[in-house]
């Protein structure tokens, strides 16, 4: 094994900790009472938009068919790389579509950035099909289940020994487009609040106009959203400890507790964020 | 619990290039506050030279965290030093003169809460969980605000009185006369986003070039050091637009010293740690081809 899967830690087990998430929870209700404080309904509202765009990053990171460097060998099912790199593609690129959208209403440029995030983790998900099966000779096959829980085929006849299988089969395939789709739709959303937040703000705080302030404003909003992104892919990808191929991988039960995290913190960062003009 | 894979064997204790690293890095940026003391902009490099010692300590953090095996690969750690060091420095900008220590404080905080959440919530029990991911949130807050020093020339003059008016306000000269342009400057430009994965690539590159039984910190912190100098002269470049050109030169010069010598100490380095090596020179040309 390499150095990336040699020594797992030992968060194997699904279960939520209580004291810990009791805790967690303490931290959120105390961030959103800062929020109220100085920030009022504008801040509260934008927060919570926050916070959904976080919850949604972090549940869609769950479905991405990270495989890691023992993919990059074909040891592995799922895409050749780590969470960061995955989490960049697709979920920027969701981003970019959806802030291109933005003038056009929230709906539309959420609608815009999931259909972003989605069509690019498609595309990685397919070419990474096209270079495991025609570069490399290797069918794809799942080493977790017996059978693919989409198309019922069937999986071991496929699997080399000494492998957890390889390349992406067809329910990690969909898993990867539904992550994108999660993700690029939560950054798009978060980047969405805080532009809001901006263009209500900025304009008085730097006493200029909107239209004056309106690339600090896109550009603000940018940064924070991808920094936000980055850390809840991060923590989510802590949470599968590197590697996992898909919804139907066991490692997907351990979601919740991803949930608890991305909420607080999305919460956090999004609190700083909003606070640089509110203050 | 977790196993560790690789032990810290020699070298200096990691201690102490944090020490060395946090306090580098703030003088180096206080350093860069001369420009508004005496009023150049000559002084704008000691921002990169202070980047460069905090990403020499985060790549060694990387190092104690990654020797757990966090199995998230690398990269993920810088990703998520910069992820939540911007929202840091961002935010710190509003305090002018008491930014770079706001920005200390408030990514420690940040970096707190995240190694919580990893190390309790997310159940990872790594021992340096915590203290790892506060220190990378303090790293990625300082390396952004010591190039951003470094590409605007000051991190806290402006007639408001704040660091983010001079981030976000340039200026165009129109018929002769200067008038303020807020999308030629350091974040409406948008020159934060590469700064930004500069800074990461940066961050990085160093233990994730030199992992393996074969890691030595020397070479790895030699390694951060070059990707650090690559990433000031790009910033010098960058620079050009927004402060006056000699120093940007002043910038560039300092950053290609400083890349030339940790490169060449680099391939010392690799050479001595190397079982063998062998100069392959480039291909040769073949005559009447």
């Amino acid at each position: 094994m390499s150095a990336l899967g040699g020594a797992k830690p030992a968060g194997g087990s699904t279960g939520i900790a209580p004291v810990p998430t009791l805790i967690s929870l303490v931290i959120f209700v105390i961030i959103f009472a800062i929020m109220y404080m100085y920030g009022g309904s504008l801040g509260v509202t934008a927060l919570i938009g926050i916070v959904i765009g976080g919850l949604l990053i972090g549940f869609g990171v769950h479905f991405v068919p990270v495989g890691g460097a023992p993919a990059a060998m074909g040891q592995a099912p799922g895409i050749a790389t780590g969470v960061a790199m995955l989490a960049a593609g697709g979920g920027l690129a969701g981003l970019f579509g959806g802030a291109w959208a933005a003038s056009q209403g929230t709906l539309v440029a959420v609608v815009t950035g999931a259909i972003g995030g989605g069509l690019m983790l498609a595309i990685t998900c397919f070419f990474v099909n096209f270079v495991y099966i025609y570069g490399m000779g290797i069918p794809a096959a799942s080493g977790k289940v017996k059978k693919d829980p989409i198309t019922g085929d069937s999986q071991p006849e496929y699997k080399s020994q000494g492998t957890e299988g390889h390349g992406l089969p067809f329910v990690s395939f969909v898993g990867g487009v539904i992550g994108g789709i999660l993700g690029g739709a939560g950054g798009t959303l978060i980047y969405l609040m805080l532009l809001d937040v901006y263009n209500a703000s900025l304009p008085g705080v730097m006493k200029a106009t909107a239209v004056q302030v309106e690339p600090i404003a896109v550009s603000l909003a940018g940064m924070f959203a991808i920094g936000m992104f980055l850390v809840i892919a991060v923590l989510a990808a802590y949470n599968i400890t590197g590697t996992i191929e898909g919804p139907h991988d066991p490692k997907f039960k351990r979601f919740p507790r991803a949930l608890i995290a991305s909420a607080v913190a999305s919460a956090l960062c999004g609190v700083a964020a909003i606070m640089l003009v509110m203050v | 619990m977790s196993v560790k894979v690789e032990v810290i064997e020699g070298g200096v204790p990691h201690q102490k290039i944090l020490i060395a690293g946090l306090v580098l890095a703030v003088i180096g940026l206080y350093l860069s506050y001369l420009n508004v003391i005496v009023g150049t902009q000559m002084f704008a490099f000691f921002g990169g030279l202070a980047a460069i010692a905090a990403l020499v300590w985060g790549s060694h953090t990387i190092k104690v965290l990654a020797s757990y095996g966090i199995g998230t690969g690398v990269p993920s750690a810088g990703m998520i030093a910069f992820g939540s060091g911007v929202i840091a420095f961002l935010f710190a900008t509003k305090y002018g003169v008491l930014a770079p220590i706001v920005a200390i404080v408030l990514a420690a905080v940040i970096g707190a809460i995240l190694g919580y959440l990893a190390n309790e919530v997310l159940s990872m029990h790594i021992p340096v969980m915590i203290k790892s991911l506060t220190e990378m949130a303090v790293v990625g807050a300082l390396s952004l605000m010591g190039f951003s020093a470094m590409i605007t020339g000051s991190f806290a003059f402006s007639p408001q009185g704040s660091f983010i008016f001079s981030l976000t306000t340039g200026s165009v000269k129109v018929l002769g006369m200067s008038l303020p342009s807020y999308q030629s400057s350091y974040i409406g430009g948008a020159l934060i986003a590469t700064v930004f994965l500069l800074g990461a690539i940066a961050i990085q590159h160093g233990f994730n070039a030199c992992l393996g039984p074969g890691w030595k910190q020397d070479r790895m912190l030699m390694l951060v050091a070059e990707c650090g100098f690559l990433s000031m002269m790009m910033c010098a470049i960058m620079s050009v637009a927004l402060i006056s050109l000699a120093a940007a030169i002043l910038s560039f010069i300092v950053g290609l010293l400083g890349w030339y010598y940790t490169y060449t100490k680099y391939i010392e380095l690799s050479k001595r740690d190397a079982a063998a090596w062998l100069d392959a020179k480039p291909i040769p040309e073949v005559e009447g081809h």
